[in-house]
């Protein structure tokens, strides 16, 4: 899950990395007792869940004379379809240099990857591209609690020795707040000081509840309906219907109907242990998509109780048409209980696919 | 076959928990079967003295070690204590850990693999079905009624689809020499470069089938560093950027690790590509054509 930026914000400065004073704003009246504070030049940051908001007008330069007005404004506009309910007013810096650094989860070492490179700021995906010799990495070994000084010498080069610090505070907040993304871009260097202008932190959803968050706020309602059961939730556009256990055999469910020339309303991985309470949730999560026309139901495993399978499906009993494909113990019984209910069972995925693709034509 | 056979004394750590009894059952009539040692001792903490399904369980792993022949372990303990039972295991001196479960905290993950790598063992998964090798072993959770013992060696990020595959090649008379899920997870210990390594290195094995999947470059680079005869299959090829797409390390992030340029990556290294499951019986019958 992504933090907004004055909460990443936060993070850093309770672990020692200055940002530019800022105040967070719910309404366009509480920006006035801060204005003295805030002095002449401010920025106005619209705090919504989505990527480049500069870009889509949620980013305002203010003034102490037109800061309310623009900040009302701000409240008003939608950033990428989103309501902007929190705005960050902050403290213009006087900027000298922007420095990009970052802290990744390196899948192919297993191991924490640090970047960074005096070409900070907008661009970095220029220069990621045209000069990548101008990042620096370093992997650093996740058993350590501080990166050492060789390492730090590698990353910064020349780049002021201030930056040292920060990096090991950040690899902190990296390990503490189980980030698998910590990226500060720009880090700046001012007359006062070096301070994070941005802070970008995506913490593991496999950590919220250690780390203190009861709600997971990147996902859609229905998929933290589908959260609750222990299903893997996704919605797409098309209008079949796709129920499957295990990641795998429901994302390959998924291709099997675009390699026949369907679309895939959502993809519902109802993990392991598919019992009849849980097979009907799915069903009836999936039919309750207005633009699923059918479901296919996929589900394969040594240890699934067909029996159970059918049993959930005819429970949910729901408008649209169910085909199934189960592959298990107590086939049979399966088979039958399908039958009898006017259910379609079809032996393989391919058959399924094909059936539920010319079905929703 | 790889990471293990007959001999190999097996440990399973999360014993008297529901899904670690279900499967010491499920393991060891297949040892039976087979005529293999299977699992030889459980370990739950606070649980020492008791026995599941004649398993005799005990509190540390180390306690176990003096009383057992064991060079392998499976991981069914809960998410919040699953990276320790990694570093008890790789620290009391088992060389091959099978980690089953799943939502394990990515820095749990790192460090619990950096200190198996410390001492020298290799992790599997976590979140992964574990290995079969028919006729041999069963370490972890894959239903053994599907596989056949031959020489193909199958490698994939995900459960269910290896049974897939597993089952359709078994019917088309291919059998199997390992079949590892190596798990789903964005960080996992053993990666396609080193199982398919250690295929390289087993004479049972004479091609490989690998099951990947959206996310990271693994497939790839692994492919790049073997000489094995691949087949493969990439699932997710409809998968929308920045979406898990089930499993946690499936996730297409800043444009990378989409199907579509690992499928050409695969085929510019030569590796044959299906683009269905069922496809992948008659691509292997090919490529053995090729070599004979």
């Amino acid at each position: 899950m992504k933090l907004r930026e004055y909460e990443a914000k936060n993070v850093l400065q309770s672990a020692g990395i200055p940002v530019p004073a800022g105040f967070l704003i719910r309404s366009a009246d509480e920006l006035i007792p801060h204005l003295d504070a805030l002095g002449d030049a401010f920025v106005l940051k619209a705090q919504v869940d989505v990527g480049g908001r500069g870009k889509a007008g949620g980013i305002l330069m203010a003034g102490k004379a037109d800061g309310t007005k623009l900040a009302q404004e701000l409240f008003k506009k939608q950033i990428k379809g989103l309501p902007v309910k929190e705005i960050l007013a902050e403290q213009k810096l006087d900027i000298q240099h922007e420095y990009y650094l970052s802290i990744t989860v390196d899948r192919s070492s297993r191991q924490p990857l640090i970047l960074f490179t005096e070409a900070g700021g907008v661009g970095i995906e220029i220069t990621a591209k045209e000069h990548p010799e101008a990042i620096r990495k370093v992997i650093a070994n996740p058993l350590m609690q501080d990166i050492p000084p060789f390492m730090i010498r590698e990353l910064i080069g020349t780049a002021p020795k201030e930056i040292g610090p920060v990096i090991n505070k950040l690899y902190r907040v990296f390990l503490e707040k189980d980030a698998l993304l910590a990226e500060i871009n720009p880090l700046v260097t001012t007359p006062k000081g070096i301070f994070a202008a941005d802070a970008k932190l995506i913490i593991d959803d496999n950590a919220l509840g250690r780390q203190g968050f009861v709600v997971n706020r990147d996902l859609t309602d229905r998929e933290r309906e589908a959260e609750k059961f222990g299903f893997s939730y996704i919605e797409l556009d098309g209008t079949i219907g796709v129920i499957g256990n295990g990641a795998g055999l429901t994302m390959s469910t998924l291709d099997l109907i675009g390699f026949y020339g369907g679309r895939a309303a959502n993809f519902l991985d109802v993990g392991g242990g598919a019992e009849s309470e849980r097979v009907m949730h799915a069903v009836r999560l999936v039919g309750s998509v207005p633009s699923v026309k059918v479901i296919v139901v996929n589900l394969l495993g040594g240890i699934t109780k067909c029996d159970e399978v059918a049993k959930g499906i005819i429970a949910a009993a729901i408008p649209q048409k169910v085909i199934v494909r189960l592959a298990g113990t107590n086939e049979a019984e399966g088979r039958a209980m399908l039958s009898a209910k006017g259910y379609e069972m079809l032996d393989t995925m391919d058959l399924v696919v094909r059936k539920a693709v010319e079905m929703a034509a | 076959m790889i990471y293990g056979d007959k001999k190999t004394g097996v440990l399973v750590q999360g014993a008297t928990g529901k899904q670690g009894e279900f499967h010491i059952g499920l393991m060891n009539a297949y040892a039976r079967e087979v005529g293999g040692r299977g699992v030889v001792a459980g370990v739950t903490p606070g649980k020492g003295g008791k026995e599941v399904h004649g398993v005799p369980v005990y509190n540390t792993v180390r306690e176990a070690m003096r009383d057992h022949d064991i060079s392998a372990a499976v991981i069914f303990v809960p998410a919040a204590a699953a990276a320790d039972a990694i570093m008890e295991e790789a620290h009391a001196g088992i060389r091959t850990i099978v980690a089953i479960t799943e939502h394990i905290p990515v820095n749990d993950t790192m460090k619990a693999i950096a200190y198996a790598r410390m001492e020298g063992c290799s992790v599997i998964g976590p979140n992964c079905p574990g290995l079969l090798s028919p006729g041999e072993v069963k370490m972890g959770i894959m239903p053994a009624g599907l596989f056949l013992r031959g020489n193909v060696g199958v490698i994939s990020r995900s459960g269910t689809l290896t049974y897939e595959v597993v089952d359709e090649l078994t019917r088309a008379g291919i059998g199997q020499s390992t079949v590892v899920g190596i798990g789903g997870d964005p960080v996992i210990g053993q990666t396609f470069v080193d199982v398919l390594q250690q295929f390289g290195n087993d004479p049972q094995t004479k091609a490989v089938v690998l099951i990947g999947e959206v996310g990271g470059n693994l497939e790839e680079e692994g492919a790049k560093y073997t000489d094995v005869p691949i087949v493969s299959y990439i699932a997710g090829i409809s998968a929308p950027p920045d979406k898990r797409m089930g499993h946690a390390g499936a996730i297409v992030e800043g444009g990378e690790g989409d199907a579509r340029s690992k499928i050409t990556r695969l085929r510019k290294l030569g590796v044959p590509v299906a683009s269905r499951p069922s496809e992948i019986p008659e691509m292997v019958r090919d490529l053995f054509k090729g070599r004979c």
